[in-house]
Parts: structure tokens; C-alpha cells; sequence
């Protein structure tokens, strides 16, 4: 049957006491009465029961949450040479904010970032974790470059430098990579720089399956396109996104696709069974037992509740599709 | 006198025993009576310091209110309040969900302006969170249509503005921090404003904060209000230029202290933003206030801004003879 996975965030903190540690223990590491290392083992804690969380939905193929992301930019970009953090700005058209990157010089890897985190998620779950990382375009447009003097040059060093992590993750056993591109929502002319920088990663990505994932709109223009380039599976948000189904229906596809289905933004509940007779409607023309469901984007957005109660649409939505059996 | 007239935003920061009650009272530890007390106590301190440092008009600081959205949801027939979601680093707040027809219990803000305004002789603001911010972040899983939910909410805050005006309000001022979120929504914000603010006879002004202005400038004068207040001093007064091609033809409540820094701007720096803004916007339409709500500064930070932000525009005025 088709397989469910997620997109990368899970809310951090639910409403119950015990769920909120990690937000008391920010607030302790600010005040000083804790230090970084206690915050990281309160950090695991958390993506311990994320994974669970998911585990217990079934969900095939999770993620650690990206609990340890101050933000979808800064995360990884933070920690790249010649890159200084800045103050807030709103992400997309959601309403919450990122912390600028500053980019001073030349951008360059120096040592695995994210690679740490991965290997103790994978420790603690029993379905494959998926190593997600914001897009080289998408950290490019977001970012505030006082260096280079085009987006592109910024984007394919940014692309050199995700490509040396995802080696890192590769060597250590990730199967499954994802790199997040929503920028082309908002510039679809973006897509040949984003087929070029994927190229890039590709190259490094060994054995894993590469994963691109748009979302926060339609890409409904450059459909085609994205089914032509680099990557192996086609991650699509068909909620905020949802004119992109047109664009699916007309011409299939030869890749696997990630159907984000379920409404990541909102917090009303979808009926499985009209889920799943959606994604039936695509039988002969995308190989369904190689999707997989998913929400339209991360789960951050939603409070913890509403989160679980999405994974439990997404499982039994993906069950009442049961193609292929 | 009418030059140079200074204002504030909104909301004031919470005085330590507040934030503490308001913990306490969260945890069922504190009756609703004695928190409204204690509220009523910080609202009078606040009222009590903007007419000590010469404030033309006044806000009642917000001391009663968490989030400025879940504020209003809580009182709107029609809607629950979510579980916690996080806006960015570790700040979370509690959304509003619409799980029907909207509908107005009665009147939301009323009392508090009314309190506000019986403790002072000078004008109080009417304050709304607008419709089109209401909708931007509430979750729908009623209207299925995010015109259809903000038009809703409008058609509420109409009720309530009236009664604000019915109530004494001489101002009115309509919260739209989601202003600059889609674009391509702006008509539908002009639209929901004009409902809102439709038949008044108090003087109306829309806030807005931390947008790229430069992409919704040309909304600016269709916007159905009297006064546009804007954040300019965070923004580094960059839209100085653009106002003087293309000028308002509204009043303009500029703001002039950065509410996300923790420094006090000295007068004299203050003075020169003015005089800057002197240079596009004739004084008598020209207001003075911080760039937004000082509710994230700490009591003394926030009094020290506003402090000399009103010796500044008084140093203005005397230096121009408008006194």
C-alpha cells in the first residue's frame, strides 16, 4: 500500500507540563541557570518522543522533528563559514520568523552540522529517519548577501556545502534525503537554478534516495520540469499548493511522488476516505507503492494534539488507499 | 495646539505583580476578581504616567490582555482557543480556531476603554484587532474561505467600534499587523477595513508594523482610515523618500522608538528623526509614537523611551513656535 511520511518539523512543546521541557529549559539556558549540554539532553528527550509519536502512528518513514531548528534558515546556514545570524523576518506568508543569515564572504562547509543529530534519531526509531535540509535556493533568496554579487553564485556554493553534509550523512548510513526548495512556490523562474544546484548534491548522495520537496504553493507552471530534474522523488504540497493537481493529474509521473495531502496549516480534520479516493484517481498514472502520503508541510504549525491527530488521518487515509496491497 | 501630538500603539509591558498574578490566576490559583484588581491597578499606573510625562493621547496599555488576537477570539461566540504554536524561537502563543458562525457575546474592549477613559481628562484610543489580522491567525475550519472569515470578522468589529464611539471613543484604531502577509490579499484588507471602520464619526487609524512597506505603499491612500500609523525607526526611515514622490494624503503616526531594543533613545536622536519627518509630513498631520506596542520591553526600558520621545516633540514644537 502507499507509505506515509512527514515533512520535516513536529511542535516542539504540547499543552500538558511534562510536555513543555524544552521551552522551560530555553528559558533556564537564557537566565543561565543551565548549561548547553543539559539543553541538548532535553532536546533528545523530546525527539525521543517525537519519534515515538510517530512510531506508534505507524508512519513509515519519519523525521527527528528538526527540534533542535531555531528555524528553517539559520540552522544549518548558521554554522557555515563566512555566514553571521541576523534579527527576525517573517518566513513566507505564515506568522512566524526567521533569523536572517548574513552572508560576509564566501560560504563553505567546515564540519557535519546536522550529522550528530541524525545518528541518534536513527538510534532511537524503529522506521528509517529521513535527514531533511533546507535547499541551497531557498536559503539564497532568504538570506541576506552583502558578498556574492548574484543569487546564483550564493545558491551553487550554498549547494557545494549541503552537498558535503549530505555526504557526511550518506557515509553514515541515511537512506533518505530531503531538500526543501518552497522558494519555487514563489519564484517558479528559480527552477533551472534549482535543478543545477540539486545536481550538485546529487552527486553526493550515493545510494540514498534524494527528495525534492516544495511547499506553501502551487508549482502547478513547472511541473514538468521538476519530474525531469535531479531528484528521485517529488515532494508536493496539494493543499496551499493544490492547482498543482491539475498539472499531476494531466501528466502523471515516472517518479515517485510525496502526495502532501493533509492540511499541515490548519487545523481542520480531513476525511480519510476522501483522501484516499483522491490519490486512487492517480492509479496508472503515478506508481503509488513507491509514494508515499504526507502533510502539506511541517507539523510546527499546529499545536501537539492537533499534530498527532493529523498523523492518525495520514495513516488512515494511506491504509484506505491500500493499493497494491 | 495640534503639532506634533504624541501617541502610543497599544499595548504597555505588564509590571512584574501582573505577570505574576496572571501565572497564578492561570493555574486556578487566583480568583478572576482579584486579577481583574490588580489589571485595574496597573491600567490606572499607566494612565497616570503618560498624562505625568505630557501624552496627548492615551492608551489603556493593554495590562488585560495576553495575545492580541486570542484576546478577541476568547470573546467571539464561534470560536475555541488551540493548544500552544509556536511563532518563533521559544515563543508559542494559543490560536484561535473558528468552529462556526461568528458571532459577537457583546461588546469585547468597551469596559476596559471606558475604565481607562474615566480615569483621564485627555482623548483614550479605541483599540481592535483588525479583521484581516483575526483571520491571518485564527485556523478555520468553519468558513472554508479566508475572505469569507475576515469579511465575518468584520462585520463584528464594526459592532464594536460603533460601540467604542457610542462609549466616548474620540480615536479608533484598527490593529492590522498581518497587513504586509500576502499581497495579493491587500484589496480583501481594504475591504475589511472599510467595513469596520464605515460610518464613524471618531477619528480612525489603521497600525500596521514590520512589512516590506515598499510593496504596499501603493495601498497606503486607499486604505479607508484617517490615520496611517507606521513603524519608521526600526525600518531605518527608508520610506522617507518614496512619501516625498508620492505623499499621503492622510495623517501619518510615525513612529520614531525601535520597540525591539532594549536601548533608550536619547532625546536628541529622537529630535532628529522628527525633524527628518518634518521635512515630508506638514506638523499638524504628523503624529509622534514608538514604532509598535512596547509590550517586550521591560516597565523602565518602555517609560524611558516614551519619556523622551515626548520631550523630544515638546523640544520640536518649542524650536518651531508651535507652542
Amino acid at each position: 500500500m502507499v507509505r506515509t511520511t512527514v515533512v520535516g518539523t513536529y511542535p516542539r512543546i504540547g499543552d500538558r507540563p511534562e510536555e513543555q521541557t524544552l521551552r522551560r529549559g530555553i528559558a533556564r539556558l537564557d537566565k543561565g541557570e543551565i548549561a548547553e549540554a543539559d539543553l541538548r539532553a532535553l532536546e533528545q528527550e523530546v525527539v525521543q518522543t517525537v519519534l515515538r509519536e510517530q512510531n506508534d502512528a505507524g508512519i513509515d518513514l519519519v523525521t527527528d522533528g528538526q527540534i533542535s531548528w531555531y528555524d528553517s534558515q539559520s540552522r544549518f546556514a548558521g554554522k557555515l563559514a563566512s555566514i553571521e545570524i541576523n534579527g527576525l523576518v517573517r518566513y513566507f506568508d505564515t506568522n512566524t520568523y526567521y533569523r536572517q543569515p548574513v552572508v560576509r564572504g564566501p560560504v563553505a562547509w567546515t564540519e557535519p552540522v546536522l550529522l550528530d543529530e541524525w545518528k541518534f534519531a536513527q538510534s532511537h526509531s524503529r522506521a528509517p529517519v529521513k535527514a531533511v535540509l533546507t535547499g541551497p535556493v531557498t536559503l539564497a533568496s532568504l538570506a541576506l548577501d552583502k558578498h556574492y554579487r548574484t543569487k546564483e553564485a550564493l545558491a551553487l556554493d550554498l549547494a557545494t556545502a549541503l552537498a558535503d553534509e549530505v555526504g557526511a550523512l550518506v557515509r553514515a548510513g541515511a537512506s533518505h534525503v530531503q531538500i526543501d526548495e518552497p522558494i519555487l512556490t514563489r519564484h517558479p523562474e528559480d527552477v533551472s537554478l534549482v535543478v543545477e544546484a540539486l545536481e550538485r548534491i546529487r552527486s553526493r548522495k550515493g545510494k540514498a534516495s534524494l527528495t525534492l520537496f516544495t511547499y506553501f504553493g502551487s508549482v502547478a507552471g513547472i511541473y514538468t520540469d521538476l519530474l525531469d530534474g535531479p531528484a528521485d522523488v517529488l515532494g508536493l504540497d496539494l493543499v496551499q499548493g493544490a492547482a498543482t493537481w491539475s498539472a499531476l493529474a494531466r501528466h502523471g509521473s515516472k517518479k515517485p511522488l510525496v502526495f502532501g495531502l493533509i492540511d499541515a496549516r490548519n487545523t481542520k480534520e480531513e476525511d480519510p476516505a476522501a483522501i484516499a479516493k483522491q490519490l486512487l484517481s492517480l492509479k496508472g498514472s503515478v506508481d503509488l507503492n513507491a509514494s508515499y502520503l504526507s502533510p502539506s508541510n511541517g507539523l510546527d504549525f499546529l499545536p501537539r494534539d492537533r499534530a498527532r491527530r493529523k498523523l492518525r488521518i495520514l495513516r488512515d487515509a494511506a491504509k484506505k488507499a491500500g493499493v497494491g496491497g | 495646539m495640534n503639532e506634533l501630538l504624541t501617541t502610543s500603539v497599544g499595548s504597555f509591558p505588564k509590571p512584574e505583580y501582573l505577570s505574576r498574578a496572571r501565572t497564578k490566576a492561570s493555574k486556578g490559583d487566583l480568583s478572576k476578581e482579584d486579577l481583574r484588581a490588580l489589571e485595574e491597578r496597573a491600567t490606572k499606573e499607566w494612565i497616570r504616567f503618560q498624562e505625568e510625562i505630557g501624552m496627548d493621547v492615551l492608551v489603556d496599555g493593554e495590562q488585560y490582555r495576553g495575545d492580541m488576537a486570542t484576546y478577541f477570539a476568547e470573546n467571539i461566540e464561534g470560536t475555541e482557543i488551540s493548544g500552544l504554536v509556536r511563532s518563533y524561537g521559544n515563543r508559542y502563543y494559543k490560536k484561535p480556531i473558528i468552529v462556526d458562525e461568528l458571532r459577537l457575546r457583546g461588546p469585547i474592549s468597551v469596559d476596559w476603554f471606558k475604565f481607562a477613559q474615566a480615569k483621564t481628562e485627555r482623548p483614550v484610543k479605541g483599540m481592535i484587532t483588525g479583521p484581516y489580522t483575526m483571520m491571518d491567525w485564527s485556523f478555520d475550519e468553519h468558513y472554508g474561505s479566508r475572505a469569507d472569515a475576515c469579511l465575518a470578522f468584520a462585520k463584528l468589529l464594526h459592532q464594536e467600534a460603533v460601540a467604542l464611539e457610542a462609549a466616548g471613543a474620540k480615536v479608533v484604531q484598527v490593529d492590522e499587523p498581518a497587513l504586509s502577509t500576502r499581497f495579493d490579499e491587500l484589496p480583501l484588507l481594504v475591504k475589511a477595513v472599510e467595513v469596520v471602520t464605515k460610518g464613524l464619526e471618531a477619528k480612525t487609524v489603521l497600525h500596521t508594523c514590520y512589512g516590506n512597506y515598499n510593496e504596499i505603499f501603493e495601498y497606503f491612500n486607499k486604505l479607508p482610515v484617517d490615520q496611517l500609523d507606521l513603524e519608521m525607526s526600526n525600518s531605518g526611515l527608508d520610506l522617507l523618500d518614496r512619501f516625498k514622490r508620492e505623499p499621503l494624503e492622510k495623517e501619518i503616526a510615525f513612529g520614531v522608538v525601535d520597540v525591539h531594543s532594549h536601548v533608550i533613545e536619547p532625546e536628541a536622536l529622537i529630535r532628529e528623526r522628527i525633524e527628518k519627518a518634518l521635512t515630508i509630513f506638514a506638523p499638524s498631520k504628523l503624529i509622534i509614537d514608538p514604532d509598535c506596542g512596547l509590550k517586550t520591553r521591560s516597565v523602565e526600558e518602555a517609560q524611558g523611551k516614551l519619556r523622551n520621545m515626548v520631550e523630544a516633540a515638546r523640544a520640536a514644537r518649542q524650536a518651531h513656535g508651535w507652542t
